[in-house]
């Protein structure tokens, strides 16, 4: 079978008649969107944690689309499909802020970095980027970062999931 | 301000170790537990858990 590799090379793949959802756990920084939004399909306490019966495929693309990492994705099983889906569609491009790809340096420089407080989880900041820690200085160029707010991590000071196991609110 | 052509960066993240997380420069912070949304140009946030302040420090930490 021929494997596509932009979807997948290491993961999983979760299917319904009509879509094959992807999931790339190296890739999940924890936003956590998918289960908020719609926890009948995406459950982390259950094993396996996606039931692709558990909503409509309509409802599992949005939510999919708004994974902010490629950690998800989904394709029409029906490959004929693929081909009528936008660019814009595909979550692999989703990352890349339209103010980015729409001029050619000038304005793009001052977009500012998004800071978002999770609801119950870390913080997620994207955009550009000079992270310090300990001895660590890091230039991140249009790129994601999620932190621990909830002190537990095991990968300090990035969020490694830890914030649900214990109920953390905040 | 001169701009640097060199460094894209916006923002400043610094990890202050055993405290907050301190960020500062050009940003958006969107708080979606109480939905607020602001650039305060420089903010202090929570790492510990503990705070009564949250998403902010309140030095809860060093107790």
């Amino acid at each position: 079978m021929m494997e596509d590799e932009k979807h997948l090379s290491k993961g999983k793949r979760y299917r319904n008649k009509d879509i094959t959802v992807y999931w790339k756990p190296s890739a999940c920084v924890h936003a956590s969107y998918c289960y908020r939004e719609l926890i009948e399909v995406f459950d982390p306490s259950r094993r396996p944690w996606v039931d692709m019966e558990g909503s409509t495929t309509d409802r599992i693309i949005e939510v999919v689309n708004l994974c902010p990492t490629d950690a998800l994705s989904w394709k029409w099983n029906d490959e004929e499909k693929n081909n009528d889906v936008r660019a814009d569609q595909y979550n692999h491009v989703k990352f890349r802020r339209p103010e980015l790809l729409q001029s050619n340096g000038e304005a793009s420089d001052k977009v500012p970095v998004s800071v978002k407080i999770m609801i119950d989880g870390p913080v997620v900041l994207k955009g550009d980027i000079e992270l310090n820690y300990g001895t660590t200085r890091k230039e991140i160029n249009d790129g994601m970062i999620s932190i621990c707010r909830c002190g537990l991590s095991d990968h300090q000071p990035f969020c490694d999931g830890r914030h649900r196991k214990i109920g953390f609110k905040g | 301000m001169e701009e640097n052509k060199k460094s894209k960066t916006q923002a400043v993240v610094e990890v202050i170790e055993y405290g907050p997380l301190k960020i500062s420069g050009n940003f958006i912070v969107k708080d979606l537990k109480r939905n607020k949304e602001e650039s305060p140009g420089e903010i202090w946030l929570c790492r510990c858990g503990k705070s009564n302040d949250k998403p902010y420090c309140d030095g809860s930490h060093k107790k």
